[in-house]
């Protein structure tokens, strides 16, 4: 009876002891990490062979990058700047704030496709995906930090050494690895499931209302020389006329190049998610499509420096408008921005 | 039992004699940094420059790359050459080299900076990793050669310069190749030998062009005045001894 007894604890231990070990092996739903090219789509310019995605590196990267450690006074996080539901950019914001509600001089970008950037930043000036995070971390108005002190910190922390160990195989933190490790979050965040891409691809879930695709036509011959498919930009820089903020002063690419040639130039941004991602331009001047529409017909300043394209005046009737932004609104990504995978879950 | 053993052995007898390649030599650079003829001292030593201003040197940091030992026909690289020098830390003023062919060379070629493929490969380890802090974050790119200090004509915060040379992109590529011919630097098998240079902060200031403090303070980007300090500094190594095997 009584060797029956411990035959049956044993049982119980033992097998609760396999289930939860087995959960430990069910794949959870942030944890595919699998990085697509969609199909037509150009190969992505990141060199993913030198920065092997892995769940561990993957998962280390979504850590840092929900983290306020990575601040000087642990107050601000990547995701502060940069929220899901919005493309991953500062929505609602015209100019991004940081540490000590510090406001920047730039409206901070949305982070998507960005395996397929040439350069980063609205001026361009970070060359790799990898070091763009350099520059939120030590720009004084938005976390202020260096990286050897968030490298002696991360060193220091017991949670994160075995997260490091466990993604490249050393647990001693370096800034390297601190860099690759949120390169391979980022990179992970692709957004190609719109209703637009569902309907390029053919898929269910693509019909495209009759407004919509009269708006893909307007943009098409209005808007896709610049913010071109099917990354909705064509990684160039150009002057789209807006007039000079006077407070600001800020012209662009020139800061980079010193070339005459860039002033006024900023990123063309990608188009996807827009509709999720206002304010719009380089300093959220805009609240509204309306208004960005508003300002392609209206409101072009010219000067030596403006893009070819502007030159001659865009004409769209209110008809073709409210087509244009019923198209525009199709290049939001639901999957993308409610993916669980992307979300914050270590707090 | 026996013969598992001797195979064991005879394995790792193997190994070890592929690892010890036999007709190399190990070099050791032992790099001094000096201001004019004297060893440097960071933040308490007062020098002159050339301009004749007095001033005191707070840090001086510099990168090494791309290594190559050459004599008649036979050329060295040293595979994955990056070395970050800082006079404030001892360590990194010694560069050991592994694995150099046995022979008499007569060249050194280096470059005084960080080579363009560095520079947009992103996030790098080692002496390149950006903890650093040799490493501009808006501005994609390393700073080549830093030297920070203070000088009472400097009409700045804590009269304070600051030269942060950089920049790989033509017209303003600020790396320099650097030539320094040796007296022989004989490196033979299974011996540690010495090369040792000197690297002189006092060239940044003048030759081909004087450097007035009090009007240049400030050089933080590629570009022009970094090219013109770049310029100045090409020429700020030379080689102490050589030729003679040092023992250790």
């Amino acid at each position: 009876m009584k060797i029956k007894r411990v035959i049956y604890f044993f049982v119980f231990v033992f097998g609760g002891f396999l289930l939860i070990a087995s959960l430990g092996f069910c794949p959870l739903p942030g944890d595919d990490v699998n990085f697509v090219v969609p199909p037509g789509w150009p190969q992505p310019n990141y060199d993913l062979s030198k920065n092997k995605l892995t769940e561990a590196g993957f998962k280390l990267g979504r850590r840092l990058f929900f983290d306020p450690v990575l601040s000087r006074d642990s107050s601000t996080s990547c995701a502060s700047c940069h929220t899901q539901f919005s493309g991953f950019t500062h929505v609602d914001h015209s100019l991004s704030h940081g540490i000590n509600g510090l406001k920047g001089t730039r409206n901070s970008l949305t982070l998507f496709n960005l395996a397929w950037g040439t350069s980063f930043m609205w001026d361009g000036g970070v060359n790799n995906l990898e070091v763009q995070p350099l520059n939120p971390i030590t720009n004084p108005v938005e976390m202020d930090n260096t990286l050897e002190s968030i490298v002696k910190k991360l060193n220091s922390s017991a949670l994160y050494k075995p997260l490091f160990y466990a993604a490249f195989g050393d647990s001693t933190v370096t800034g390297q690895h601190v860099l690759k490790a949120l390169a391979q979050f980022t990179v992970m965040l692709e957004s190609f499931n719109s209703k637009y891409d569902k309907y390029v691809r053919h898929e269910a879930g693509g019909e495209m209302s009759k407004e919509e695709l009269k708006g893909l036509k307007i943009f098409r011959k209005h808007c896709a020389s610049c913010h071109t498919e099917p990354l909705f930009t064509n990684n160039a820089f150009e002057n789209n006329g807006l007039p000079v903020d006077t407070e600001l002063n800020d012209y662009g690419r020139i800061r980079i190049t010193h070339d005459p040639n860039d002033s006024l130039k900023f990123k063309v941004p990608s188009l996807r998610n827009i509709a999720n991602s206002y304010p719009y331009m380089h300093d959220g001047r805009f609240g509204s499509l309306g208004q960005v529409l508003e300002h392609y017909t209206q409101g072009i300043v010219s000067s030596p420096t403006l893009a070819r394209q502007l030159r001659k005046k865009i004409r769209l009737s209110d008809g073709d408008k409210t087509d244009l932004i019923a198209f525009l609104k199709t290049l939001s990504d639901k999957q993308f921005l409610f993916d669980m995978r992307f979300r914050n879950y270590a707090y | 039992m026996k013969r598992i053993l001797t195979v064991f052995l005879l394995v790792h007898c193997s190994i070890a004699f592929a690892q010890n390649k036999p007709n190399t030599g190990a070099l050791k650079i032992i790099v001094h940094t000096v201001f004019g003829k004297e060893q440097l001292q960071l933040q308490n030593r007062e020098y002159a420059n050339a301009h004749g201003d007095s001033l005191y040197i707070d840090e001086f940091r510099f990168y090494l790359s791309n290594l190559k030992f050459s004599t008649t026909g036979v050329s060295f690289w040293e595979p994955d050459s990056y070395h970050l020098v800082d006079a404030a830390d001892k360590d990194s003023r010694t560069i050991y080299i592994k694995n150099i062919p046995a022979g008499n060379y007569t060249t050194l070629d280096l470059m005084l900076g960080v080579d363009s493929m560095a520079n947009v490969s992103g996030a790098n380890e080692g002496d390149l990793d950006p903890v650093k802090a040799m490493y501009w974050a808006w501005n994609t790119g390393y700073i080549m050669a830093k030297l920070q200090g203070h000088s009472k004509v400097c009409k700045t915060l804590h009269h304070a310069f600051e030269f942060h040379i950089g920049g790989y992109l033509p017209p303003y590529n600020a790396v320099r190749n650097v030539r320094l011919p040796l007296q022989q630097v004989t490196i033979a098998a299974g011996k540690e030998n010495i090369l040792e240079i000197n690297a002189d902060a006092a060239a940044w200031f003048n030759d081909p062009e004087m450097i007035d403090l009090s009007k240049t303070n400030e050089v933080n980007m590629p570009g022009k005045d970094a090219m013109m300090i770049a310029d100045n500094y090409a020429d700020m190594l030379s080689v102490e001894t050589g030729g003679q095997d040092k023992q250790k």
